[in-house]
């Protein structure tokens, strides 16, 4: 499944990808190659544009320039194919809340096209499996961020993707949640399918990804296998302050209070 | 909740400058967000101003009149009605009213609640409520003795209001931040619109038969606080002292049960748990049942009955979506209904109906916010595209089909003119399909932001120009059925009046036709346009 058509083993083609928002460039040409059957990790600063490229790649906003080809298919040329092989959970978008949870992912999997006991037996077994089965009849306006998180996953799943795509998956979840989907994912990756997906939060990166690549002002600046990101670094964190040029608290006058004398 | 004792403890009168402060920032920067948020906020203060000078010159008018004071004093209760149910249609708003926001801070409750009370006098309502009670002693204010107690009631009756406002508040505050309270919060508009025909009705019976009709209410409200001030007023230029006194007292006397209820609830809530984590430990109810519902067996398979469910539960469920509904249904029967009341004959007053409830098709994907990304995952041809459209416009025939030839039905048996039944129904079914055409295409032309916060926005801020196209479109769907409104037209020219329960096949056939044709040039155009749907339908 990991193998996508033609003899590439880039899961995800991105080329010279561009996106304006008035004055504000908010992706600055993007040029990235995603190895197929492995886990990887968009990693940036908050406003870096990680969620637009996300987007643009995954067929939700239309790119001012680029190309985007997933398993082989041309996202902008030929939707049906590419949307076919991927799964979603975007940050930011709603869901439609006012179903179930187990009523949102019978209508996910039969717009897909899934015959609907498949779908039934596949959506119980994910919300046994993401510990959801309790909360099934609940509507998902009442979800925790962890239940909503969770819940999007499923329906991102349902249709055993060759790619998912994850903006953010674990802002905002709890760590017994946060165990869960990370247990999903790893057991899917073990498939041989790929995940991507962002985050801001680098030892998660670090104990999660073989693959990494560092979004900053809209620009790639360093991608490829995490050990070699990382470099002499002792951190992947480390790595990433140098690469983003972020500066540390300057040592002096400031907050001498702090911790002074109360 | 005690102050460590490095902190200096703060009094009331410390605190409260701090807090008028803070309200009047907050108003500030809330205005400097936008120039259109400025231009509304000056607008309304203008109305409000207007309003109040209105209602505080008729109020005047009033001195001199017999009744008097049967009308404002039960008027002082309304207001205070009014204070008391405000908050809960405005869940939220005050940032300074959510004492969860001050839990941190080493206040004592007296002190904040007295500090929160002064700051709450900060605004266009209590100077309305102050114009009003001003109107309303100067209409009831006879001598020094009067004049006196005006002075000290009118301030009373203010605090009355705010201060039950802000009580009730902190009291549901579980129930308004809640979703059920946002849900509630919703359908103010109803209670609102429905209020103001009761008002409307009440003064149309005022005007009828004098203010004297209002006697016995008034003697009911004056033991009512903030009505027995102002009635206070009313007494002691009657020279019944100690009425008035007495009337007083018992407004101070709730003003200060009000004060103590409120900060007992204020401590309450600080240290209670919050509606997330209640929402969240509430049991669920486990409703067992399979995926396929009684409703959904009736549907077809596939993507159209998949769609067509889910618009149904939506109509049902989504707050927004379910009060869009049920006024367009009430509406488009109310009117008809009203006009034959009024001694009208013609069936053809059902069209009205017709206009009301296929308006629901024209902003299909836009309804969706956000969420539409979900449709917008799995859609890749046209082929999805039109099923997709084709689930909504069925879920929209279900109810409409049914409903407007009972409305047509209902009509007639009310008329009795039967004479016109087969061509209204005929051309009502023609005008359904042709309004699901041109509809289908408005939803993916002209697609807009539905606010799900705000009970009166129906348009995001910035899309007001789209949604006015999209309404423009319903004339489309009219035009659509030009030929067979020719028809008809002709038919009864040309005296072949008896021949017109042709039209009652040929309407529902026309009107398939016409919304095939709609929804399949819909589909054309959706599948190139999704991202720029999914952009305006997010913008809210």
């Amino acid at each position: 499944m990991a193998v996508g058509l033609g003899t590439t083993s880039a899961a995800v083609r991105i080329e010279g990808l561009w996106k304006r928002f008035g004055e504000q460039v908010a992706v600055a040409g993007v040029d990235l190659e995603i190895p197929a059957g492995r886990f990887v990790g968009l990693v940036g600063p908050n406003g870096a544009g990680k969620t637009t490229t996300l987007s643009m790649v995954t067929g939700l906003l239309r790119p001012d320039a680029g190309r985007v080809e997933i398993a082989g298919h041309d996202v902008w040329a030929d939707p049906a194919a590419a949307k076919a092989v991927i799964g979603v959970l975007p940050e930011g978008l709603r869901l439609f809340e006012r179903l179930s949870g187990r009523e949102l992912l019978a209508y996910t999997g039969r717009l897909r096209g899934l015959p609907g006991p498949e779908v039934d037996q596949r959506a119980t077994q994910l919300l046994d499996v993401l510990d959801l089965a309790g909360a099934q009849h609940k509507l998902v306006v009442d979800y925790s961020t962890g239940m909503r998180k969770k819940i999007g996953l499923a329906a991102a799943l349902l249709h055993n993707p060759e790619v998912l795509f994850l903006d953010e998956p674990f802002e905002g979840v709890d760590p017994v949640s946060a165990q869960t989907i990370r247990r999903v994912l790893e057991r899917y990756t073990a498939s041989g399918a790929t995940v991507v997906f962002s985050s801001h939060v680098m030892e998660l990166v670090e104990s999660l990804c073989s693959w990494v690549a560092v979004l900053a002002g809209g620009r790639i600046r360093a991608h490829g296998p995490v050990a070699e990101v990382r470099g002499e670094a002792p951190s992947l964190q480390d790595a990433f302050l140098e690469l983003v040029g972020a500066r540390g608290l300057s040592e002096g006058q400031t907050l001498d209070w702090l911790g002074g004398a109360r | 909740m005690s102050a460590a004792p490095s902190v200096p403890s703060a009094g009331p009168l410390s605190l409260a400058p701090v807090f008028a402060r803070l309200k009047l920032t907050l108003l500030r920067n809330g205005l400097r967000q936008s120039s259109k948020r400025k231009a509304v906020y000056i607008v309304s203060l203008v109305l409000v101003a207007l309003f109040g000078a209105l209602q505080l010159l008729g109020l005047c008018a009033l001195r001199g009149t017999a009744h008097a004071a049967a009308f404002t004093v039960p008027l002082a209760v309304l207001l205070a009605l009014g204070w008391a149910v405000a908050p809960l249609f405005h869940p939220g708003g005050d940032e300074t009213l959510n004492p969860a926001r001050l839990a941190m801070l080493p206040l004592r409750p007296a002190p904040l609640a007295v500090a929160l009370l002064i700051s709450s006098l900060i605004g266009m309502g209590p100077a309305f409520t102050v114009l009003i009670l001003l109107g309303s002693v100067i209409a009831t204010a006879y001598g020094a003795g009067a004049a006196a107690v005006a002075v000290l009631a009118v301030p009373l009756a203010l605090l009355v209001c705010v201060a039950l406002a802000r009580a009730v508040a902190t009291a549901n505050i579980r129930l308004l931040s809640s979703r059920k309270g946002r849900d509630l919060a919703l359908l103010s508009g109803v209670v609102i619109g429905v209020g103001l025909q009761v008002v409307n009705f009440a003064v149309q019976k005022l005007s009828q038969s004098g203010l004297a009709k209002l006697e016995p209410v008034a003697d009911v409200a004056r033991w009512i606080p903030p009505g027995s001030a102002l009635d206070a007023v009313r007494a002691a230029g009657d020279g019944e002292y100690g009425l008035a006194s007495a009337e007083i007292a018992l407004t101070a006397g709730v003003l200060a049960a009000l004060l103590f209820w409120w900060q007992r609830t204020l401590t309450k809530v600080m240290v209670s748990p919050d509606s997330s984590t209640l929402a969240a430990a509430e049991p669920t109810r486990d409703r067992e049942r399979p995926s396929g519902t009684g409703l959904s067996r009736l549907l077809p398979a596939g993507r159209v009955g998949t769609a067509a469910e889910r618009s149904l539960r939506y109509a049902r469920r989504d707050p927004k979506t379910r009060m869009s509904w049920g006024s367009a249904l009430a509406i488009g029967a109310v009117v008809p209904l009203f006009n034959v009341l009024q001694g009208g004959h013609s069936l053809y007053f059902a069209f009205v109906a017709a206009a009301m409830v296929t308006g629901q098709m024209f902003n299909q994907l836009g309804q969706d916010g956000s969420a539409f990304w979900m449709v917008l995952q799995t859609i890749g041809s046209r082929r999805e595209a039109l099923a997709e459209l084709r689930g909504r416009a069925l879920a929209l025939t279900l109810v409409t089909g049914p409903y407007l030839t009972l409305a047509v039905a209902l009509l007639g048996l009310l008329t009795g003119a039967w004479g016109e039944f087969a061509e209204v129904l005929g051309l009502m079914l023609a005008l359904l399909g042709g309004l699901l055409g041109t509809g289908a295409v408005a939803s993916v032309l002209l697609p807009y932001s539905v606010p799900q916060d705000h009970a009166f926005k129906n348009v995001a801020p910035s899309q007001t120009g789209i949604a006015w196209l999209g309404l423009l479109w319903a004339l489309a769907g009219a035009a659509v059925c030009a030929p067979l409104i020719g028809l008809t037209v002709w038919l009864h020219l040309a005296g072949a009046s008896s021949l017109s329960w042709i039209l009652l096949p040929l309407g529902p056939a026309y009107g398939a036709l016409a919304a095939r044709i709609g929804l399949h040039a819909a589909a054309h155009r959706m599948v190139p346009r999704l991202p720029e749907i999914l952009a305006a339908a997010s913008k809210a």
